[in-house]
């Protein structure tokens, strides 16, 4: 159930129910819901006020409850006057409109209260958070502290801070490498953690420095450290353990790529066993995944059918036919195919010869016959001529 | 265009003249009864219920829903109504 909410805000159903898990005794099922409203500010506002009795911050509210008016019992005049402080600019009170602009001041008041409560929430928040960063100074520092040192370094800390960086000074170039890894290493751990690996590996390293043992104590040391620490450290205090080892043994060029080899194997080493757990989640999901470098693993999705530009195809035509063979069909269909222009052609070409040869037949018939009618002529003509005669 | 029902778009589009209170979008008969009830017979005296709350759309749906259990949805849509309408002719 929610604390601060306003019973004006709730159903008469809800008001009902709530009245009823505070054995309250219902009014009659007819009456109004601001009957409802009244009861619930009456009873169970008074119960939760009663609860949080013990905050010395609500026994000041019930204080400034008690000097804050109630709505109801202002006159229409008072009512008006603190609905303006509020900035609300209200109409006529009326026997209609009373109720309403008084739960409207109820409503305002409430809000008033909270924001003088998150107000001094937030005053209080913020102490609180200097006091838990001091206090988290002071885990710090406890912590630091707390580191297993077989000689009193806890002093020298942070001026030894820088040790290890001097011991890899031979190899200069490796160095900045490692050193780059390391602070990346460290960037990503929290400071507490960065600060117990420093301490320890300082103390590890002094210890062998001032004992001079070698090789021999630092595996103690390191035994007991390693068993300390988490297993995605290791790989830090090996590699020192490995740098040390081979340094104490040489000073050279030789030994500095060694110092490097190593520090890559070991760094390779150290990268395979947190990273396999992570791996083999996933390969065991998708086995047929292939590793991508970042790590990221993408399918592609299945195009959604029915979707733009991808029409649901119900029947797929028997042969597979390319588009440019489909639009050369098309195409075709308006066309007239080419053995019928052919044939319309020798047809077309035949008339027209048959047309010029009967032309040039009948033009020498003609001739022919002209000549006929003028040899005819001519004898009727000599006929004449001889019948004369 | 919001998605205003024909009830709304009748009632916004002309004088209310003596409309009874069924009329306003969102009123049915069972709110309607309930209005006439407490003495709201008449849209226009709902209309005046709404000029006297000073055409608060808020403090109109408050009242709606406190007098006759109107819901939400009810409440809202006829302080529109009524709000659209002294837009237009008030």
């Amino acid at each position: 159930m929610p604390f601060a909410e306003d019973p004006a805000h709730l159903s008469k159903s809800r008001l009902k129910s709530d009245l009823v898990a505070h054995n309250v005794a219902l009014p009659s099922a007819a009456s109004k819901k601001a009957v409802y409203v009244e009861l619930h500010l009456k009873h169970i506002d008074q119960k939760n006020a009663a609860d949080f009795s013990s905050d010395e911050e609500d026994r000041a509210d019930d204080k400034k409850d008690a000097e804050m008016p109630v709505p109801s019992c202002l006159t229409d005049e008072d009512l008006k006057a603190m609905l303006r402080k509020h900035g609300v600019k209200p109409g006529p009170i009326t026997a209609s409109t009373r109720v309403l602009y008084e739960r409207k001041l109820h409503k305002l008041l409430q809000s008033d209260r909270r924001e003088r409560l998150n107000e001094a929430d937030k005053a209080v928040l913020y102490s609180d958070s200097e006091e838990e960063k001091k206090q988290q100074e002071k885990d710090q520092d406890s912590g630091s502290e707390k580191q297993p040192d077989p000689s009193d370094q806890t002093q020298k800390e942070s001026s030894q801070c820088f040790l290890p960086s001097s011991r890899l000074r031979p190899c200069p170039p490796r160095n900045t490498e490692s050193s780059s890894n390391w602070n990346s290493r460290n960037a990503l751990k929290s400071s507490e953690r960065s600060q117990s690996q420093c301490s320890q590996i300082i103390s590890t390293s002094t210890a062998d420095h001032h004992t001079g043992l070698g090789s021999t104590v630092l595996p103690r040391s390191k035994s007991t450290d390693d068993s300390s620490l988490s297993s995605q450290y290791f790989s830090i205090t090996q590699m020192v353990e490995e740098m040390e080892n081979s340094s104490s043994r040489s000073v050279t060029d030789n030994a500095c790529e060694f110092n490097g080899t190593s520090v890559q194997e070991n760094w390779a080493q150290s990268d395979r066993p947190p990273q396999e757990p992570v791996k083999d989640a996933f390969k065991d999901i998708l086995p047929g995944s292939k590793t991508t470098p970042t790590g990221i693993y993408v399918t592609r999705r299945r195009p959604i059918k029915g979707a733009a530009q991808r029409p649901v195809q119900y029947s797929y035509p028997d042969s597979p036919v390319s588009p440019m063979t489909q639009q050369r069909r098309e195409v075709e269909r308006y066309l007239v195919p080419i053995h019928i222009q052919i044939l319309v052609f020798i047809i077309v070409a035949c008339v027209l010869y048959l047309i010029y040869v009967n032309v040039e037949g009948s033009l020498s018939y003609w001739s022919y016959g002209e000549d006929r009618l003028l040899v005819q002529a001519e004898s009727q003509d000599a006929e004449a001529d001889y019948a004369q005669d | 265009m919001s998605t205003t029902s024909q009830k709304h778009r009748d009632f916004v589009g002309e004088p209310m003249a003596d409309k009874p209170v069924t009329a306003l979008s969102g009123i049915g008969e069972t709110l309607g009864k309930k209005l006439e009830e407490n003495g709201f017979d008449k849209a226009y005296v709902v209309l005046g219920q709404f000029l006297l709350l000073r055409k608060d759309t808020e403090m109109f749906t408050d009242w709606l829903k406190d007098s006759i259990g109107a819901n939400s949805r009810q409440a809202s849509s006829c302080a529109q109504c009524l709000k659209e309408w002294c837009d237009a002719f008030l």
